[in-house]
């Protein structure tokens, strides 16, 4: 596994430890916050607390407040595949 | 450790001093903080940049933050019609903006323990609908609206947040107004007489302690309003 899919596969560990109903699988497309959303707003500062944990391991910061993480995909928490390649792409940049 | 802003005069500088003298650790911010004594870091918290490596430095250092005391601000006693847009700028800036900074970058150092109290500042001029003071006013009831809702949003985490409204306590911020303009605010309010620095002190000093933990979103009117 490269190292980008692993660290994809660390955010949805990280999501799947907070979902509410466990015998749900976490995919790409599964939307975290709004309607459909499988996160409280109590849930998702969680999970970016546990991310900015999971950052400093590998040796950057998770920034999940500015204006760049937000605009750039509108919302990075629209679906655990924007979380995860925001969370990589602030990786890799920070590098 | 509780961070305090405004920390290098007036009320900020009184509450530090009030949480050293009961051996509460305390970290001061100011634009200025050259004759700080104690533990503190340079921040203009009008400044989302400057706000923000003053979270970074605490989070690098690993500092337990129990309490944000957000006691910066600045007022114009001025008609609004006459306040240079400069002025009225430079006051959102600091006092409504300044403190949803603060409470946006310091409160996630609070949410990882589950554990907190954040206290903000208002004026008794919200109130009381002083005159020569809607723009100063205006950007503190900002402030009650933040804490109210804030509240509600840090409660999930444990953590308190409420609102302090002093009536014209006898601090630098006073300078310029009359013993006469200041008699009649005090006029106004529900115990008539003028508070000093430590007054504000007890409350933050209540505030932070877990013997206020059933209070959060209120705003404490200094003098009753």
């Amino acid at each position: 596994m490269s190292s980008v899919e692993s660290v994809k596969s660390e955010v949805f560990s990280q999501i799947a430890q907070l979902l509410e109903n466990k015998s749900l699988t976490v995919t790409d497309d599964m939307p975290l916050i709004g309607g459909e959303g499988v996160l409280d707003s109590m849930k998702l500062v969680e999970l970016c607390l546990a991310l900015e944990d999971k950052a400093a391991e590998i040796g950057f910061e998770f920034d999940w407040t500015s204006d760049a993480a937000m605009s750039r995909s509108r919302s990075m928490f629209r679906t655990a595949d924007s979380l995860a390649a925001e969370f990589v792409n602030q990786m890799e940049s920070k590098k | 450790m509780i961070v305090v802003t405004g920390a290098s005069k007036g009320l900020g500088r009184a509450i530090c001093d009030r949480l050293i003298e009961k051996n509460i650790d305390v970290f001061g911010l100011a634009r200025n903080v050259d004759e700080v004594p104690f533990a503190s870091m340079s921040c203009d918290v009008s400044s989302y940049e400057s706000v923000k490596a003053v979270a970074q430095k605490l989070k690098k250092d690993g500092v337990k933050v129990t309490g944000l005391v957000n006691a910066a601000g600045i007022a114009s006693m001025n008609l609004a019609v006459t306040t240079p847009q400069s002025v009225a700028q430079k006051i959102i800036n600091t006092n409504l903006l300044g403190t949803i900074y603060c409470c946006q970058l310091i409160s996630p150092l609070m949410l990882r323990n589950k554990q907190g109290s954040i206290i903000n500042f208002s004026t008794i001029a919200v109130a009381l609908g002083l005159k020569g003071e809607s723009i100063y006013a205006a950007s503190k009831a900002g402030v009650e609206g933040f804490t109210r809702s804030f509240a509600r949003e840090m409660a999930d985490f444990n953590v308190k947040v409420n609102c302090i409204a002093p009536g014209p306590i006898d601090t630098s911020l006073l300078k310029g107004i009359t013993a006469e303009q200041i008699n009649k605010i005090v006029s106004q309010q529900i115990i008539p007489k003028q508070f000093k620095p430590g007054a504000v002190a007890d409350l933050v000093e209540l505030l932070i302690d877990s013997r206020s933990d059933s209070l959060s979103g209120q705003v404490l009117h200094v003098g009753g309003a």
